[in-house]
């Protein structure tokens, strides 16, 4: 088992690649601390993750065999995030890998100069700050053992642009940002910090994934010619599951990329080889 | 910032933890603080057992309390908590819902930093799983400690025994007996610790408890004495790059085994303790033999070659330059010299001398003594004269058969050459004392007598019955597939014992044996060109020998079979050869041997996979043969621990000619087999899978400036650089006396582009400086005795490695009487030619040097030099320049 006796910690473990990457971390033989909002975000025009999926997540992870902790917690929220972090250290010890995973897609669909000062906030907050106040709460316990590892999914929103996606894509080449400069940072205590950036990642029943479908509605098309353009832009011809990110993110999270950090995966099928 | 920044030693080595079972779910309500995990598979479900595990294995800083709830309604409730701050009654407290305030008292002392992996460990980064072993006896932690440092003196007699504990190291020095035995605080590095805790519990054997003493081991092997509803029980908790899980095993048994002996026989003297009980000692003994049997019939050698020339008669046996000699030529022509011979009076067990170039000639002859009934004693034409009169007087040779005009004159010892053998010998000679038809040889009767030059005193002659050479021969001749096809080489003169495996390995398996005459077996590429030549199949080679002819293009020499011997093998020079010829084309063995045993002991395939691992194992045992390593007291000793070989079985030899008492002492009664074995004393360690190690000879510990230094662990590091093909290290003295000028040179041949500047440099890097050669010095070749082994003698003096001079020194200004004299003694001291900005360290100087040099600026008048001076002022221009300044208030 490549994380075995590891404690993962995995924001927006409700669904989608956040439970797919959960479930990846218990069959490797990882305990979780799994947090999601479990709330939705006034601003954000869909529904987010709930308590019963992020119950459902955590079932899935003791049924491979994981001692799991749950908690609602909003990574806008510093308070909230230190009390999680805090209380998933003393149920685990510590915490080796923290997946920042929460993010949102939507407000977007709309020219640059047409985004109103609340959506560009919302979305920098959520997908670009949230991201920095967990390496915040787990990077000094991680420094100071000398050991963990932060995985940060980014996005390939993150390496090109998409038209209308201003401030999604401005917060993800953000995160790829910070990933490289907190690599820096921790680099000499060891602690790695690495991004994903996944593809078009397919809507996944079982893992109740929906950001292909909000910004499919996002840009106004229906989800299949959405899905269809995706296909033909990434070059193997077939969009992301969920487990092949999630396979990103255990590779990242194990000592067999001990010599990796400040680098950028990207699980795209191809899609920004041109 | 979290609260576990301001304790980053959350270690799982500083805490312990106790599971308690019970049958039913408790109600956890009323129970703050307690963490509750469904499992939703029984508790007896591999998963459950996983979840279990991991619990036990995390540490926590206040204690913790998880509940894990399994499918079958039974449960779990693991405490966690730091050892120092709540022990093993507050544990209990804990698990029984209590609330417990931590002891805040401070440790006794703080940790003692780990101690590097012991050689005995065996340390392979495999599985670390605890050994848990049950108790009869609890004793207590003196008796516990007792134990220990007993059972770590004899692992490692030369480290003082550090123990660590909860409350502070210990070590127990010697007494006269055991129950004497006290132990003492003591600080320095631990490779051992012992958590003991077995006071009986109340409510125990109410209900299942298991208590983990700790979480992971706080020293590298830490030794547990526990109670819980499993009884009394030891626990071993180790690091597994320090030790073998094997190794760890086996260190518990040791341990139990002379604890009982502290608790039970405190009167036994320390050094009196068995480290292994009677299974122990049949399972180490069982360890040093080999996995097949030898299947041998009791035949003489000329009995069992007279079965081949009967079988193959016109196959060649010998080929010499342009002549070859089939079967029948070599039994006709050794019967008529055999004849010579028992009619020069030669008899039954008589020791005839043997003087001759190899050749043919040589083998008839070695076959003629034999026939005659009579033991070859092999002299080598080349030995010099007092040698050859040495082995003719020792041997008591009437006989010797030779070309050698030059053979020294010795009383009562007749020279022969091997032409006057084929005729009836003229006058002078002695009647024959019996008829001179050629009797039945005894395979228990001398074959030949070899003279080994040992480390010490004058070459003693080894007497091998000819029982022992069928038995070689019968343990190799199946396992590598010798037969009437293959071509051996005859390389290794005739004295030297690596020539019994090539001549009669080859001919009592029916194979071609050619003559590889002097000259060639000393020029490569003409050697190269008679093996492609001749298509030689077998190989029989000294390592020093084969790096040579590693030097040449050897991509044609076609042997499948190539037999190293006779030195130790540095297993990476054999990379270049299996470039050119993988092991499916050519297999290499590894053969360590000893003239005392006949020839070849052990036998190790090599492989790219095990040379680019630098294997030092010669492998197990050859079937027959057996070996043990011992303690200088002659006691077993466990795998692992480096200690003299000793073998036995079928190879072992009749003893030293004429040297009754120096028999007694190295060939002894072997204590399980009944038979005799040899002392070789080489040290070795035998490894948990039966195969050997051989780390040299026991008397190449050699000790510099008061350190205990092996010369073949030097020699180790040198080879591991790459630039590096082949090294020698030898310690110099300038006297008998001067202890103070041991210094340590090394001589190496260099692939292309290395330098023996860098080759030190890197040395530096890894051996400690009291290792560290003075002197590398590049040779073209190492130079090699008539053996074929390394002559020391023959090494040129050390090169001396000067660094490059500073760009920073001043232009030498003319020297002054000050700068000469200094410059002459460092010159003295040091042994090598000086210039004033060399420096004192660089050139080999050390800290007794430069006592020396102090003691000869004295001598002179000179003003005196402290040590820290010279530290200050390494070369003898800023030395001046010091002294001169004289105001120096340290002068």
């Amino acid at each position: 088992m490549r994380l075995h006796g590891k404690s993962v910690l995995i924001t927006g473990a409700a669904r989608g690649l956040g439970r797919a990457a959960a479930v990846a971390c218990a069959a490797e033989g990882a305990d979780l601390t799994l947090l999601d909002i479990c709330a939705d975000l006034p601003g954000v025009p869909y529904p987010l993750g709930t308590v019963g999926q992020l119950e459902h997540t955590a079932a899935l992870c003791r049924d491979a065999g994981a001692a799991v902790l749950t908690a609602a917690a909003d990574i806008r929220d510093t308070r909230g995030m230190r009390e999680a972090v805090t209380r998933a250290e003393d149920r685990f010890g510590r915490i080796d890998v923290a997946v920042n995973n929460a993010g949102i897609a939507a407000p977007s669909g709309k020219p640059v100069h047409e985004i109103e000062e609340d959506e560009w906030s919302l979305m920098i907050d959520v997908d670009l700050s949230g991201a920095w106040r967990l390496i915040r709460e787990v990077g000094g316990a991680m420094s100071a053992r000398r050991a963990g590892s932060i995985v940060n999914v980014a996005s390939t929103a993150g390496l090109v642009g998409y038209r209308h996606f201003a401030g999604y894509v401005a917060a993800k080449h953000a995160v790829v940002g910070l990933t490289k400069a907190a690599a820096l940072d921790f680099a000499p205590t060891k602690v790695r910090v690495n991004a994903v950036c996944p593809g078009s990642v397919r809507d996944d029943a079982w893992a109740e994934g929906r950001m292909l479908a909000e910004i499919a509605r996002a840009l106004e098309v229906p989800v299949h010619e959405h899905e269809k353009t995706f296909v033909e832009a990434q070059p193997m011809n077939a969009l992301i599951e969920p487990e092949d990110v999630a396979a990103a993110i255990v590779f990242l999270a194990s000592d067999e990329s001990r010599q990796i950090t400040g680098s950028v995966l990207t699980v795209d099928g191809g899609f920004s080889i041109r | 910032m979290s609260a576990l920044l301001s304790d980053p030693l959350l270690h799982a080595t500083h805490c312990h933890a106790l599971r308690v079972r019970s049958g039913h779910s408790p109600d956890p309500a009323g129970r703050p603080g307690l963490w509750i995990e469904d499992v939703s598979v029984p508790a007896r479900d591999p998963l459950a057992e996983r979840r279990r595990a991991i619990e036990l294995a995390r540490p926590s800083r206040d204690p913790r309390r998880v509940l894990l709830r399994y499918a079958d309604g039974l449960s779990d409730l693991i405490v966690v908590a730091p050892r120092g701050r709540w022990d093993r009654t507050a544990l209990d407290r804990l698990a029984a819902g209590e609330s417990v305030a931590p002891n805040d008292a401070p440790p006794a002392t703080g940790t003692s930093p780990a101690a590097p992996a012991p050689a005995w460990g065996l340390g392979d980064d495999g599985p670390a799983a605890p050994h848990v072993v049950a108790l009869d006896h609890a004793g207590d932690e003196e008796s516990w400690l007792t134990a220990l440092a007993v059972t770590l003196r004899r692992y490692d007699p030369d480290t003082q025994p550090v123990i660590g504990t909860d409350h502070g190291s210990f070590t127990v020095e010697p007494a006269a007996t055991l129950g004497e035995s006290k132990p003492s605080s003591a600080a320095g590095p631990t490779l051992t610790g012992l958590l003991f805790d077995a006071a009986a519990l109340p409510g125990e054997g109410e209900g299942e408890t298991e208590y983990r003493p700790c979480l992971a081991p706080p020293f590298p092997l830490t030794v547990s004495v526990l109670r819980d509803s499993g009884g009394l029980r030891l626990r071993c908790d180790h690091l597994s790059g320090h030790f073998s899980a094997e190794i760890a095993a086996r260190f518990v048994r040791h341990l139990v085994h002379v604890h009982q002996q502290v608790l039970h026989r405190p009167q036994t003297p320390p050094d009196d303790v068995e480290l292994l009980d009677e299974a122990e000692r049949a399972r180490t003994a069982a360890l040093g033999r080999p996995p097949r049997a030898l299947t041998t019939k009791p035949v003489s050698v000329p009995g069992a070659l007279a079965r081949i020339v009967a079988a193959t008669p016109d196959r060649i046996a010998v080929t010499d330059g342009g002549t070859d000699l089939t079967y029948r030529e070599l039994d006709e022509r050794a019967a008529r010299s055999a004849h010579g011979l028992r009619a020069r009076g030669v008899g039954t067990g008589d020791r005839v001398g043997v003087c001759l170039e190899r050749s043919a000639e040589l083998v008839v002859t070695l076959l003629a003594v034999l026939k005659a009934g009579a033991t070859y004693v092999p002299v080598d034409p080349a030995h010099p004269a007092d040698r050859l009169a040495h082995t003719a007087r020792d041997a008591g040779l009437g006989v010797v058969i030779t070309r050698l005009p030059e053979f020294p004159a010795v009383a009562d010892c007749v020279q022969v050459t091997p032409d006057e053998l084929k005729d009836e010998p003229r006058g002078g000679w002695p009647a024959p004392a019996e008829n001179t038809s050629p009797p039945t040889p005894s395979p228990d009767g001398a074959a030949y007598v070899i003279y080994t030059s040992g480390s010490t005193g004058r070459p003693k002659g080894v007497v091998v019955p000819h029982r022992n050479v069928i038995a070689l021969v019968d343990a190799t001749r199946d396992e590598y597939g010798l037969s009437e096809a293959d071509v051996w080489t005859w390389f290794h003169s005739s004295a030297f014992d690596f020539s019994v495996w090539e001549i009669w390995g080859c001919l009592l398996t029916g194979g071609r044996l050619v003559v590889v005459p002097y000259f060639v077996s000393r020029e490569p590429d003409h050697f190269r060109d008679l093996l492609v030549a001749e298509k030689v199949t077998v190989l029989s080679q000294t390592p020093s020998a084969f790096a040579q002819l590693l030097d040449v293009d050897h991509t044609d020499v076609s042997a499948r079979l190539v037999v190293f011997g006779g030195e130790p093998l540095d297993t990476r020079m054999l990379l270049p050869w299996f470039d050119r010829h993988p092991e499916r084309s050519c297999r290499v063995v590894n053969m360590f041997g000893i003239t005392e045993t006949t020839v070849h002991v052990t036998e190790q395939t090599l492989t790219r996979k095990l040379a680019l691992a630098a294997t030092r194992s010669v492998g197990r045992a050859l079937p027959g043969w057996h070996l043990y390593v011992v303690d200088p007291a002659g006691r077993l000793l466990p795998p692992g621990v480096a200690g003299e070989i000793c073998v036995g079985g079928a190879g072992v030899a009749l003893g030293y000619l004429g040297q009754e008492e120096l028999t007694g002492r190295r060939f002894v009664p072997d204590p399980f087999t009944g038979g005799t074995m040899y002392r070789s004393g080489d040290l070795g360690r035998l490894r948990p899978d039966g195969r050997l190690d051989h780390l040299g000879r026991i008397d190449s510990q050699v000790k510099i400036r008061g350190f205990r230094v092996e010369l073949d662990e030097i020699r180790s590091v040198l080879l591991e650089d790459p630039d590096v093909r082949t090294a020698a290290v030898l310690v110099r003295r300038d006297g008998p006396a001067g202890a103070a000028t041991a210094r340590i040179d090394a001589y190496v041949t260099l692939s292309a582009g290395g330098n023996p500047a860098g080759v030190r440099e890197r040395a530096a890097g890894i051996l400690p400086e009291y290792m560290l050669p003075a002197t590398v010095t590049a040779l073209d070749a190492l130079p090699l005795t008539a053996n074929g082994k390394l002559d020391a003698a023959k090494l040129p003096a050390p090169a001396v490695l000067r660094p490059p001079r500073r760009d920073t020194a001043p232009a030498a200004p003319a020297a002054d009487d000050l700068t000469v004299s200094l410059t002459e003694i460092w010159s003295d001291v040091l042994g090598v030619p000086v210039d004033p900005d060399d420096d004192f360290f660089e050139l080999g100087g050390n800290s007794l040097f430069a006592v020396r040099i102090g003691a000869a600026l004295r001598a002179r008048g000179l003003p005196s030099l402290r040590l820290r001076e010279l530290y200050r002022h390494p070369t003898v221009r800023e030395t001046v320049a010091s002294l001169r300044a004289g105001q120096d208030p340290s002068m």
